[in-house]
């Protein structure tokens, strides 16, 4: 009695704990609720990248990561997936083509001089480039124009003033994205290490200069990358779904609480408790782990709502079997629990089996779903059996059953399967049933 | 143990042969039909998740009709929009006083992000039809991350049932595993055939979410059958000597009976809730689980032992003769 009443205690405050974590921990809400964009993002093999190299990927995530950051909004994320892909998340963005155009520009720069051969003459690479940039400024001309000035780093100041000195009296072409922007002669070798972009003959426009800078800033794609999944929801449809859902969700939790009482009486509101109990320490696991909480994470969530009470199901109608077979109370409810385990830790077993499964093969969306019901299946194996054999024993004691109602049972109900069977009373008693 | 028979799965094995098999008709031929007749050859419509494609879906502030549609459809067209496919998603509008009473979905071809005319083309054709529409949401897959995607379900699928047969034949007896399988395979042909009909007569199409619910509905069917099958097997443990392999089925089958159809009803109160008050993004993969959840409670009291005895009957009868 002393250690379930210690048990008891221990619940408690696990239950305090939880509803303390709950009120602290903000709730990871998915872009499907918040509304936002996700977009994944696939490198592309080119005809000079024949494979994609775990360090092409981190430069690349690194310059998309710079590049959501200048999108100012807050809370992005950039996440690798399988071996080429890039997984974007931005909240709440005003202008999604603007932003989508801008993430997958390749922002390549490329100085380069030019060459006569027989066909004519040719623009050839110089070997200077974006990367050799120290950062890019949007400014106005003397002129009054929109222009990109650049500034080298050390190296790159070494190279564009060898570069210019080669090329004096010569011009020096621009490119921008596989795009001639500009191409002034140069006119005497450039030390410094500044340049600037003037727009050609008709100069840039506000936008298109400073997207360069931005481009420029947030550095070059090292291999091209394209967008090849998007899922975008707007913030009143995810607000409306938050609602609908927390509805669906609360009058599930109402019905199915009805049911449990009006079926099994006393102990169906002890596994409504527990039911409380599981949504409270499921929620608080959510929010520690923390689980961003999808559409479809929350329809696991409702799911496993109506499973929880699964196992105090099998537990209770067994109980009541045992108690028809004239068990004492205190053995019928231990029979009750351990000789419905097995189906329950079979049964949960296959539910976690699939869901590993949709865990490893599936989307982010299916993951979600598969990781609250994985979560919920585990930690009703807690409530429906660890706090609801507590809380019948400490309610029930060891004593006679005196009023069978509270279990749904008739009085002449009790003990009359056993005359029915061969079991003798006296075994029946001490939990042989034959 | 209690002599109460209410079900007889043994004695009427041939009608719950021939009630399966009527269930599980009506879906088969419809998908034998839709593979024949429809340009994809496939059973079901699938959606962009699986072909690659855009979906645009736009709220509606007020109940459209499907003559609506063609108008839209050919608007569409008319634009340069190639082979749009439209749909309306019924909204339950009972519970929030939103403004939005249907979402009307637009299925085209890839839209690639370096292409900003085309989505706004669609979104002017559908102003220029109701004032007060609002895109909401936008969904698109490449070609082939959806020829992945198709690729990575059915392996998802084919690694469950594998994963279960293993833990059954651990567990259990590997013939208790093959019928587990049966009935999983009866309520999963089920659930599809129930969409292929759906899909066929009112265009809805499979998504990720459904092979999920197909996954979820297989989990479910094993768990239903496994609590009658534990108690076959505590019983055979007790009785074997004293009856039959057939009396063992039918007397388990009944006192697990009120334990198979709460359980599975405790769910489908759940499910049932979500479907008609939760959001509208969810329901076809809730309507999935329902589906799954009532065949597979059929399917472990009728068909499952029913099989499973069928199995053993046969197995012994050549001894007997």
């Amino acid at each position: 009695m002393k250690n379930k009443i210690l048990l008891f205690w221990i619940i408690v405050a696990l239950v305090i704990f939880s509803i303390a974590m709950i009120v602290i921990k903000p709730t990871k809400l998915g872009l499907d609720l918040v509304g936002g964009s996700r977009l994944v993002l696939e490198a592309q093999t080119t005809p000079t990248i024949a494979k994609i190299t775990p360090e092409m990927m981190d430069s690349l995530q690194f310059a998309i990561e710079n590049r959501v950051n200048k999108l100012g909004v807050a809370e992005t994320v950039v996440q690798r997936q399988g071996e080429k892909r890039l997984v974007v998340e931005i909240p709440a963005v005003k202008d999604l083509n603007q932003a989508k155009k801008f993430l997958g520009e390749t922002a390549e720069l490329a100085f380069k001089k030019e060459v006569q051969d027989k066909n004519g003459v040719k623009w050839v690479d110089t070997g200077l480039t974006g990367n050799d940039l120290n950062r890019a400024n949007l400014s106005t001309s003397s002129s009054g124009q929109w222009v990109v000035d650049l500034e080298f780093n050390d190296k790159g100041t070494k190279k564009f003033a060898e570069l210019t000195q080669q090329l004096v009296g010569k011009p020096m072409a621009i490119f921008f994205n596989g795009e001639l922007t500009s191409a002034p002669v140069i006119r005497e070798a450039i030390i410094g290490g500044r340049a600037q972009i003037s727009g050609g003959d008709n100069g840039f426009a506000y936008e298109e200069a400073k997207e360069m800078v931005d481009l420029l800033n947030a550095g070059a794609l090292p291999v091209p990358a394209k967008i090849i999944e998007e899922n975008t929801v707007g913030a009143t449809l995810g607000a409306d779904s938050i609602e609908k859902s927390k509805f669906a969700g609360l009058i599930g939790l109402g019905l199915v609480m009805i049911f449990m009482i009006a079926y099994y009486r006393l102990p169906g509101l002890i596994a409504d408790i527990a039911l409380v109990i599981y949504s409270i320490i499921l929620f608080m696991l959510f929010k520690m782990i923390p689980v961003t909480l999808t559409l479809a994470g929350i329809a696991g969530f409702i799911l496993s709502i109506g499973m929880a009470v699964d196992a105090n199901i099998l537990i209770f109608e067994r109980t009541k079997e045992e108690l028809r077979a004239g068990r004492t109370l205190f053995t019928a409810i231990n029979a009750g629990f351990d000789r419905a385990f097995t189906s329950i830790f079979d049964s949960n077993m296959t539910t976690i089996i699939t869901c590993i499964i949709l865990y490893c093969l599936g989307t982010s969306i299916v993951k979600g779903f598969a990781l609250t019901l994985a979560l919920g299946v585990v930690v009703s194996m807690f409530s429906a059996i660890t706090v609801t054999k507590n809380f019948m024993h400490l309610i029930f004691g060891t004593g006679e059953l005196k009023y069978p109602a509270l279990f749904g049972l008739k009085k002449d109900e009790i003990g009359r399967a056993y005359t029915a069977s061969e079991t003798k009373r006296e075994k029946a008693k001490f939990g042989v049933l034959d | 143990m209690e002599n109460k028979i209410k079900i007889h799965v043994v004695k009427y094995r041939w009608l719950w042969m021939c009630l399966s098999a009527f269930i599980l008709l009506p879906g088969i031929i419809t998908m034998i039909y839709a593979s024949v007749t429809s340009p994809s050859h496939l059973p079901l419509k699938v959606g962009i998740d699986y072909t690659g494609g855009t979906v645009l879906q736009y709220t509606i502030d007020k109940k459209v009709e499907n003559s609506a549609l063609t108008t839209i459809r050919a608007e569409l067209i008319k634009n340069g929009i190639d082979n749009p496919s439209l749909q309306i998603i019924n909204v339950n509008d009972n519970i929030t006083n939103s403004a939005t009473k249907d979402i009307i979905a637009v299925r085209t071809k890839f839209i690639a992000e370096d292409d900003t005319t085309t989505a706004n083309k669609i979104t002017s054709v559908m102003k220029s039809s109701y004032a007060n529409s609002e895109l909401v949401s936008t969904t698109s897959v490449g070609p082939t991350l959806g020829k992945e995607l198709f690729k990575n379900s059915l392996i998802a699928l084919s690694l469950a049932c594998l994963g279960i047969v293993v833990y059954l034949s651990f567990r259990f007896q590997f013939d208790f595993a093959i019928a587990a399988i049966l009935a999983l395979i009866h309520d999963v042909l089920f659930v599809v055939g129930a969409f292929a009909i759906l899909c066929y007569f009112l265009n809805v199409q499979i998504d990720g979410l459904f092979i999920t619910a197909l996954l979820t509905v297989i989990g479910f069917s094993v768990h239903d059958t496994i609590v009658v099958f534990d108690r076959i097997r505590e019983n055979l443990r007790y009785y074997a000597k004293k009856m039959s392999f057939g009396e063992i089925v039918d007397a388990s089958v009944n006192q697990t009976l009120a334990r198979s159809i709460n359980t599975s009803l405790t769910t489908l109160i759940t499910l049932l809730a979500l479907y008609f008050f939760g959001g509208v993004t969810t329901k076809d993969f809730v309507l999935a689980m329902i589906l799954g959840i009532a065949i597979g409670t059929y399917s472990s009291i009728f068909f499952a032992s029913m099989l499973i005895d069928f199995w053993r009957d046969k197995k012994n009868q050549p001894k007997r003769a």
